[in-house]
């Protein structure tokens, strides 16, 4: 649960080393990762957490192919991706990447069932869509209906309950197949209760497609679901324990106790 | 696919980008209405200048010797291949008054006289050379002409003695003359009443402190109407047999109208006419093309048309600034949907292009109700005009600043779909910028963006 690596001889879907990310203030220069390393197996569960401002957004948009590293190198699903161009970066996001957001950020103008077909709208060309349309339309539904909203298929996001916005972006976000999932703080806008059943049909739908999963959290219930924990320590990961036994040398036995 | 779809969501389901589609419209439909009516006061200007005025008027110059006759010059002329038919006639400024209508407010006896130019015509010559059959069928095929057509046709100066309203003048042997139909409304004349018309004879000298003026009574036989307000209310016509005696000349003709062949080139005919009327005839004449006489009045219609062109650059202005304005305020409604799209992959161009096809859809939609409007405001003008000025009691088209007795209107499609295109084109082009620079957004600011 601990370990910053994955278990051996499993295929990896992400292997980042040595990400270093830092950003220009006026004089002043924030070095917020500093040569941070994730590997993720196919299906397996990571959960990072850490205070605010520790750079796991910025880590999350990185992995995500939003934003470029300074320094490091990355590889989705076994294509080292630093060296892309923009829109071959864009399409390896289409068709691997799926993100979920605090505020969901859904589509006001569109239905929940034409927010979760929006990947594949991407996907498909024009010419190619007449064809692919009801494929998509169909897969998108069923993820839906899966996410207990088969009745709100044509409600708007405004119509909707905060645990409906977002179990409309998780569809969204599965819509694609994607390979790997990253959410931040899929559930810090939900209540304890709608939080906990989001919680469950993420990991669930997660496990069913074998999709891998970074989640960005606070919530430590949603973290110990996961099958590695890590946190932010000095623009790194490290395993959660390690850090907070670097921060709270006192309290752990390996640091060795006066007793 | 999203591109079109989200374009078409973010156009249509926002009241803002229906209020720029109907600015773009109006602009548009404005355009093509002010087009169509300076195209029309121009067509419509040539036409019945042309048709007043003939295709070229020859006139012999001041001249000491004997003048040709009216046959030989018309003779010469008429051997032009180019030259369909020519008309020797009268042409003088004179003055008139109602007989029988002195003003009883001691005006002046000169205050109670319209200014006038008398034309002394040859029917014949002058059907072939001119439209003025025409102009006498406009009163005939008017239903508010009734009573005021001439009684015949081929004789149009014919008028049977019984119509003649002052019985006083019913056997005197009086030339006849005719008047524009809406002269005589306004003035509230009738068939047979009789005109004084005055004018300075030949014999006068203009140099002396007085000279004699030559009046003549003059029968009204009947109404033309060319349309035109401006000829029509300040020309008579005359039999030409009687004119030398009522102007006191000894000439036959101080004109001629000239009506070419279909097509012909006018300037071409001009230098031709001068040379062979100087060589068959050994003496110079004025040859005027009818664009040359009016050049001043059809130059200030062109400058006025050409205006449109300086108006449809600020028509452009508002229009590209109205589109960039509601695409930028979408952009920035929408930064935060760039971002999300970007994390679903997303390219800039696809991001941009969803934005330029929200222009494209704004300004072809605009342009398009603007076409519409514009061609049904153009057929309707009028009637539109006639509306306004009955339920608002105000009068936005006077015949007597225009001389036109209805807007004229020269609805030319093929300008009406320029002018849309050019419109739409400049939109879409604006459209651009802001579509750039939703493109150009990192998608990280996007996603953080408040």
């Amino acid at each position: 649960m601990s370990d910053v690596h994955p278990p051996a001889a499993k295929e990896l879907v992400l292997d980042a080393r040595g990400l270093t990310r830092r950003y220009r203030m006026g004089a002043t220069q924030l070095d917020v990762l500093q040569g941070a390393e994730l590997q993720l197996a196919r299906g397996e569960i990571v959960a990072i957490i850490g205070r605010s401002g520790v750079g796991k957004s910025t880590l999350l948009h990185l992995l995500g192919l939003l934003d470029r590293p300074d320094a490091g190198s990355m590889k989705l699903a076994g294509v080292e991706t630093t060296k892309l161009s923009k829109a071959a970066r864009a399409r390896l996001r289409n068709q691997h990447v799926g993100f979920v957001f605090q505020f969901y950020h859904l589509f006001p103008e569109l239905s929940a069932l034409e927010n979760a077909m929006l990947p594949g709208m991407i996907t498909h060309r024009f010419f190619a869509w007449r064809s692919k349309r009801a494929g998509v339309r169909e897969r998108a539904k069923a993820l839906l209906e899966r996410l207990e909203l088969g009745e709100r298929l044509k409600h708007k996001p405004g119509q909707l309950s905060g645990g409906e916005r977002q179990r409309v972006a998780i569809a969204r976000a599965l819509a694609g197949r994607p390979s790997l999932l990253l959410c931040d703080e899929p559930t810090g806008n939900l209540d304890e209760r709608t939080s906990e059943s989001i919680t469950n049909l993420l990991l669930d739908l997660a496990r069913e497609h074998g999709q891998s999963l970074v989640l960005v959290t606070h919530d430590p219930e949603l973290a110990r679901r996961a099958d590695r924990c890590l946190t932010m320590h000095e623009g790194r990961l490290v395993p959660a324990e390690v850090a907070t036994e670097i921060a709270h040398p006192s309290a752990s036995p390996a640091s060795g106790s006066p007793e | 696919m999203y591109k079109l779809f989200l374009a078409g969501r973010y156009t249509l389901g926002r009241p803002v980008s229906y209020l720029a589609m109907v600015a773009i419209g109006l602009a548009v439909m404005a355009l093509i209405a002010v087009a169509g009516i300076m195209n029309g006061f121009l067509a419509e200007t040539e036409r019945v200048i042309r048709g007043t005025t003939a295709d070229v008027i020859v006139t012999p110059f001041p001249w000491d010797g004997e003048v040709p006759s009216r046959a030989k010059v018309a003779e010469v002329i008429e051997a032009h291949p180019s030259v369909k038919a020519a008309a020797p006639r009268f042409s003088r400024p004179a003055v008139f008054k109602m007989r029988g209508r002195d003003s009883a407010m001691g005006l002046s006896k000169f205050a109670e006289h319209f200014m006038v130019s008398v034309v002394g015509i040859d029917v014949e010559n002058e059907s072939r050379a001119t439209e003025f059959d025409a102009y006498l069928a406009a009163v005939r095929n008017n239903p508010e002409g009734e009573g005021y057509a001439v009684e015949s046709m081929e004789r149009p100066f014919r008028l049977d003695r019984g119509r003649i309203r002052d019985p006083e003048l019913r056997f005197a042997p009086l030339p006849r003359v005719l008047m524009a139909h809406s002269r005589m409304l306004s003035f509230g004349l009738k068939v047979g009443d009789a005109l004084e018309i005055v004018t300075i004879p030949d014999s006068s000298d203009l140099d002396s402190k007085s000279f004699d003026a030559s009046t003549s009574t003059f029968v009204i036989a009947g109404a033309y109407d060319t349309s035109y307000d401006k000829f029509d209310g300040a020309t008579l016509f005359v039999p030409r047999e009687d004119f030398p005696a009522w102007a006191g000349t000894d000439q036959e003709f101080n004109e001629v109208a000239v009506q070419a062949v279909e097509g012909a080139d006018l300037e071409a005919l001009k230098h031709d006419l001068e040379e062979s009327l100087e060589r068959e005839l050994r003496m110079a004449f004025e040859v005027e093309t009818w664009e040359d006489r009016h050049a001043t009045w059809l130059g200030a219609v062109k400058n006025e048309r050409n205006i449109l062109f300086v108006l449809f650059g600020f028509f452009l202005l508002l229009v590209c600034t109205i589109t960039f304005s509601v695409l930028t305020m979408l952009v920035q409604q929408k930064v935060r949907d760039i971002g999300i799209l970007s994390s679903m992959g997303a390219t800039a161009g696809g991001i941009g292009a969803v934005f330029a096809l929200s222009g494209v859809m704004i300004a072809t939609l605009g342009g398009l109700f603007g076409l519409l409007a514009g061609e049904l405001l153009a057929a309707k003008l009028n009637t539109v005009k006639d509306w306004i000025e009955a339920t608002f009691g105000v009068q936005i088209f006077d015949r007597r600043v225009y001389a036109f007795s209805e807007i004229p209107m020269d609805n030319d499609h093929l300008l009406n779909l320029g002018i849309t295109g050019v419109t739409v084109i400049a939109a879409v082009f604006i459209c651009l910028i802001p579509a750039l620079r939703a493109a150009w957004l990192d998608p990280v600011d996007a996603l953080r963006h408040e």
